[in-house]
């Protein structure tokens, strides 16, 4: 996707499930692909995918970040199949109730609890794309 | 940032890309959330009421057309400026983020 003026705006796409999108074109002109990965493997194989196609596109810049990552084996399955297909991991999003309890309240996590560590870890996440903008 | 979050579904695409919405558009950034999905859902996570988000349109096909690119590959670029988009087709959201819905629109690139 591309406008005339982009410059000043920064633009969030929430891709579709699955990777019909990316093989039909749709993302080829966003400048970076963050694949989200969840310790189990059907996950991480489309996070493998994600990044397969999006390299195909001609966008290089795929970088993985993690979610609902609840301790220390969840977090070393990630970083083995990542370092074992080169995928540069990003960001680590831990599993959170809140979430579960901003949902059931109605409210979008960041106004159900901005200090919530998902919150948080995602703030951390703005910050890392932020600071690498291409 | 032009940034585009896939993966497998449930793992948490619409969680993060909402509120990393809110999060850049509460630091003071004109922030555009587009909802690529076939099923959006989008607007729930960024604040937006379900009702409101109904009432949205969705971007109609003839305002983006493709062009041949010099290595002749094919692209789709919107005809209208980003402004006259977000102002004609987005639902503004918490925060100043504006909503962008694209999933019912056949739209795409070569191929």
């Amino acid at each position: 996707m591309v406008t005339k003026d982009d410059g000043d705006r920064d633009i969030i796409v929430d891709m579709e499930a699955g990777l019909e999108h990316l093989s039909r074109g749709t993302g080829k002109h966003l400048s970076r692909f963050v694949a989200t990965i969840e310790p189990y493997y059907r996950s991480m194989e489309v996070a493998r995918r994600v990044a397969a196609l999006a390299a195909e596109l001609g966008i290089g810049d795929v970088i993985a970040v993690s979610n609902k990552v609840r301790d220390d084996g969840d977090r070393k399955a990630i970083a083995d199949f990542c370092a074992a297909h080169s995928l540069k991991l990003a960001g680590e999003i831990p599993f959170d109730s809140a979430l579960l309890e901003a949902e059931r309240a109605g409210k979008t996590p960041i106004d159900f609890d901005p200090n919530s560590p998902a919150v948080r870890a995602i703030e951390r996440l703005a910050d890392t794309l932020s600071a690498s903008a291409t | 940032m032009r940034v585009a979050i896939a993966g497998k579904g449930g793992t948490g695409k619409t969680t993060i890309s909402g509120t990393l919405a809110r999060v850049l558009a509460r630091r003071g950034r004109h922030v555009l959330a587009v909802d690529a999905d076939t099923t959006p859902n989008l607007a729930v996570t960024l604040g937006i009421p379900q009702i409101q988000a109904q009432e949205m349109m969705d971007l109609p096909r003839n305002m983006m057309e493709r062009q041949q690119q010099e290595d002749g590959t094919t692209k789709t670029v919107f005809t209208a400026n980003s402004d006259e988009i977000i102002s004609n087709y987005s639902a503004p959201g918490p925060d100043g983020v504006r909503l962008l819905v694209m999933g019912k629109v056949n739209h795409g690139g070569a191929g």
